[in-house]
């Protein structure tokens, strides 16, 4: 089983590391894939020597470590979250539909972004961490909001969990549209952050946002067997020895915000965390010790995909990751359902 | 001194207030095997949850080997005590063999995984329930009893000392009951495993079981010794059905079979203007055990005689609460016997006189029969088969047999038409 994983993680970074060189050699400013190859080899400590330091342009040096690196790394590190946490929500809610957004994530950091946006006085030079601070605080809040209506005599209740997470979300949004009225000017603003962006990925930002997301990820690495049982129903996992409701809520906690953080800095964006928890489960099984790894490198991989694509299809103007997500995600996500009716997971 | 296993100490139980349980208390020994029975809604699986901590004791105790259940934590509860449950479907499609391996759960450290002696265990329970050739395929593709297997497998990979079983058979065909229960019962009996059962299948816990606990609104009716617990009155009393008891002579075990009301459409209607009818059946062979039944349930007063002891006849009469007169097993009807059964027949308004096989040791009753025709008493002779193959006295039953119908007994094709012909005399007579 430990071989199994380990085969399935290398060819998956393997990958993902062909995706990163790819990914850093395309874009607007137009430079080669073997000067790509030379400047990334120039920062490698040991074979760096090969490359003569006459040979590195300081231009696309810098296009390549301060604009594309900064970006492919932030699409990397939030697919992982969305993956992850969206194999974790699924696990706890026995429910394919479940996905990071399902308990009011991103109606809650949608709702935070846009006060961040339109009430902070430095709208213009949009400083992202502020809007990141404020969808962050708006989605741990709307979570713990829906969580403690939910939790009824110290038991959460799947059902309202899901059904407040509605109710709420929709307020939110609701609110959202209401305040744009008012500030129609800031519209595009607002609805470019809500469609998800890897725009303004900067170093300092994937540095902030790194450290929480790989941290609490680890630490839910440590319940994977217990997501297992806990997929067996509440009552078995019980029967077993899985101390349920304790667990259910720590997972909770954990993937919301390992959610959260990721929506704080990239935006909403869709169907990476419902999408690929299914397809890894098709490929390596439902035991969430390998699921939850290999889904978390395959949603960094997915989502550098369509980054690269968001900003290179209609170059130089840019789509949000989000619609390349939707498009890619929804068509297969229907092809699964049809092709799995039988047995939906 | 014997061990006990689970000790539970005046227990309540209410969802929303309403009790499911009330006042529970019964020691379960060690290396017992024991059956919860009673009606739907009597608290069986409440009782189970709770000595399982699925559901938290709230009033009395539990205590398990000597342990306060409210001091275990649910790692230490899965160690001592497995629960099999009905399999159902599962959410995530596992594979067999990772399914076997969740029992391992209570005994893994979060942070290492599973040592070699965990992978030993499920190779064990693997080869005990027959699971190892299909142990790659996915749980949920397999049939019913295969789902079952796996679950049972699961259970086992607990090591447990107890446990308890949660109807885990009711909905699989017989063979998969049979093998399953062997399964139980071989490892409470070779390895000491205490066993406590919830069963629908009353049968099948008799079968097994040691001790019967009884259920009924949410209180223990009885718990005890089988032979001590089942019988009629008591299983009358908590599932409101009548049954007849019987033993499984290979086996020694008790058995219950329903007494269903083969005339259902005349009972009501007949049960009250039967009570003052008194009528006495001839006994014997068998042969009476039907009538018997189908004039208790329709209200009659009925006595029968003479039977041998050891008869079906008698074991039946004994069950209903029917006067009776018997004889000796294997003797010819005595003196004494012969006469207080023509008491018996001279107190009644109907005699019936069974399809019987006569030899000389039981032709007195066939002589009460006509003595019964003499007194001016209204006799009905069940004549499904032909009497000279019934007849094992050279002739001598055939002819008063005969000579009893010319008297003008009531002839009837089968027992079924009794109640219809019993109506019409009645009628008649008014």
């Amino acid at each position: 089983m430990k071989t199994r994983t380990a085969k399935y993680f290398i060819i998956l970074l393997l990958i993902l590391a062909a995706l990163i060189i790819i990914s850093s050699a395309i874009g607007s400013a137009n430079i080669s894939i073997k000067s790509t190859l030379k400047t990334l080899i120039s920062i490698i400590p040991k074979i760096k020597s090969l490359v003569p330091v006459f040979e590195i342009n300081p231009q696309d040096f810098k296009v390549i470590f301060e604009i594309r690196m900064p970006r492919i790394f932030m699409a990397i590190i939030t697919g992982i979250a969305l993956s992850g946490s969206g194999v974790i929500f699924q696990g706890i809610f026995k429910n394919p539909m479940a996905d990071p957004y399902v308990i009011g994530v991103s109606a809650g950091a949608a709702f935070g972004a846009t006060i961040g946006l339109l009430f902070t006085s430095s709208i213009r030079l949009v400083n992202l961490s502020t809007t990141s601070i404020f969808a962050f605080m708006g989605a741990i809040g709307t979570t713990f909001i829906i969580y403690n209506i939910s939790k009824i005599k110290g038991k959460i209740s799947i059902l309202t969990l899901l059904l407040s997470g509605v109710a709420l979300s929709s307020l939110l949004t609701s609110i959202i549209s209401f305040l744009m009225i008012f500030r129609t000017h800031d519209l595009t603003k607002v609805y470019f952050w809500i469609m998800g962006s890897f725009t303004n990925s900067s170093w300092v930002n994937f540095l902030t946002v790194t450290p929480i997301i790989i941290i609490v990820m680890i630490v839910a690495s440590f319940f994977m067997r217990d997501l297992n049982i806990i997929s067996l129903g509440d009552e078995r996992a019980s029967q077993l020895g899985v101390q349920t409701e304790k667990l259910k809520q720590i997972l909770l906690v954990l993937a919301s915000v390992i959610a959260a953080a990721a929506v704080s800095v990239s935006g909403i964006i869709g169907f990476v965390g419902l999408i690929t928890p299914h397809l890894m489960r098709i490929i390596v099984g439902p035991d969430h010790k390998i699921l939850y790894p290999t889904a978390a490198i395959s949603g960094g991989i997915i989502l550098l995909f369509s980054d690269t694509l968001a900003r290179t299809i209609l170059s130089p103007r840019e789509i949000p990751v989000g619609i390349i997500t939707s498009i890619i995600g929804v068509p297969f996500f229907i092809y699964l359902l049809i092709k799995s009716k039988k047995q939906v997971f | 001194m014997e061990q006990v296993s689970i000790q539970v100490k005046n227990l309540e139980f209410s969802y929303n207030e309403k009790p499911v349980l009330k006042n529970i208390s019964f020691d379960i020994l060690k290396n017992n095997f024991v059956s919860i029975l009673g009606p739907n809604g009597a608290g069986k699986s409440t009782l189970v949850n709770l000595l399982s901590k699925v559901l938290s004791v709230s009033n009395g105790e539990i205590i398990i080997e000597g342990q306060n259940i409210k001091d275990l934590n649910h790692l230490e509860i899965a160690k001592k005590i497995a629960v099999v449950p009905q399999y159902s479907n599962i959410g995530f499609n596992f594979s067999v063999y990772e399914m076997i391996l969740m029992g391992r759960y209570p005994y893994l450290s979060r942070f290492t995984g599973e040592k070699p002696e965990d992978f030993k265990i499920v190779d064990e329970v693997m080869e005990l329930t027959c699971t190892s050739v299909f142990k790659d395929r996915k749980y949920n593709e397999l049939s019913g009893g295969e789902k079952q297997r796996v679950i049972i497998a699961q259970t086992l990979a607990q090591n447990s000392p107890i446990i308890i079983l949660d109807e885990p058979t009711s909905h699989l065909d017989i063979n998969f009951q049979i093998e399953f229960m062997e399964l139980f019962y071989s490892l409470h009996k070779k390895k000491g495993k205490t066993v406590i059962g919830i069963f629908h299948d009353i049968n099948l816990a008799l079968q097994y079981s040691e001790k019967i606990m009884l259920l009924k609104d949410s209180s223990i009716y009885r718990y005890g010794d089988v032979s001590d617990v089942i019988n009629r009155t008591n299983i009358m009393t908590v599932f409101n059905s009548d049954v007849y008891i019987g033993k499984n002579p290979f086996t020694g075990k008790l058995y219950v079979s329903p007494n269903f009301n083969l005339n259902f459409k005349y009972t009501d209607t007949v049960k009250s203007k039967s009570r003052e009818v008194k009528i006495h059946v001839i006994g014997g062979g068998g042969a009476a055990s039907k009538i018997l039944n189908i004039l208790h349930n329709s209200g009659y007063i009925i006595s029968t005689g003479v039977i041998n002891n050891l008869d079906t006849d008698l074991y039946t009469a004994q069950q209903l609460g029917i006067t009776f007169v018997s004889e000796a097993p294997f003797s010819p009807i005595s003196d004494v016997a012969n006469s207080r059964n023509l008491e018996l027949i001279k107190n009644s308004d109907f005699v019936i006189l069974p399809c019987i096989e006569f030899g000389n040791g039981n032709f007195l009753n066939l002589r009460a029969a006509e003595a019964a025709i003499n007194i001016g008493k209204k006799l009905i002779i069940i004549d499904s088969s032909k009497i000279d193959l019934r007849d094992h006295a050279e002739g001598k039953a055939t002819k008063l047999y005969l000579d009893i119908i010319l008297k003008g007994a009531v002839v009837l094709k089968s027992e079924d038409e009794i109640l219809k012909a019993l109506s019409d005399i009645r009628h008649n007579y008014k």
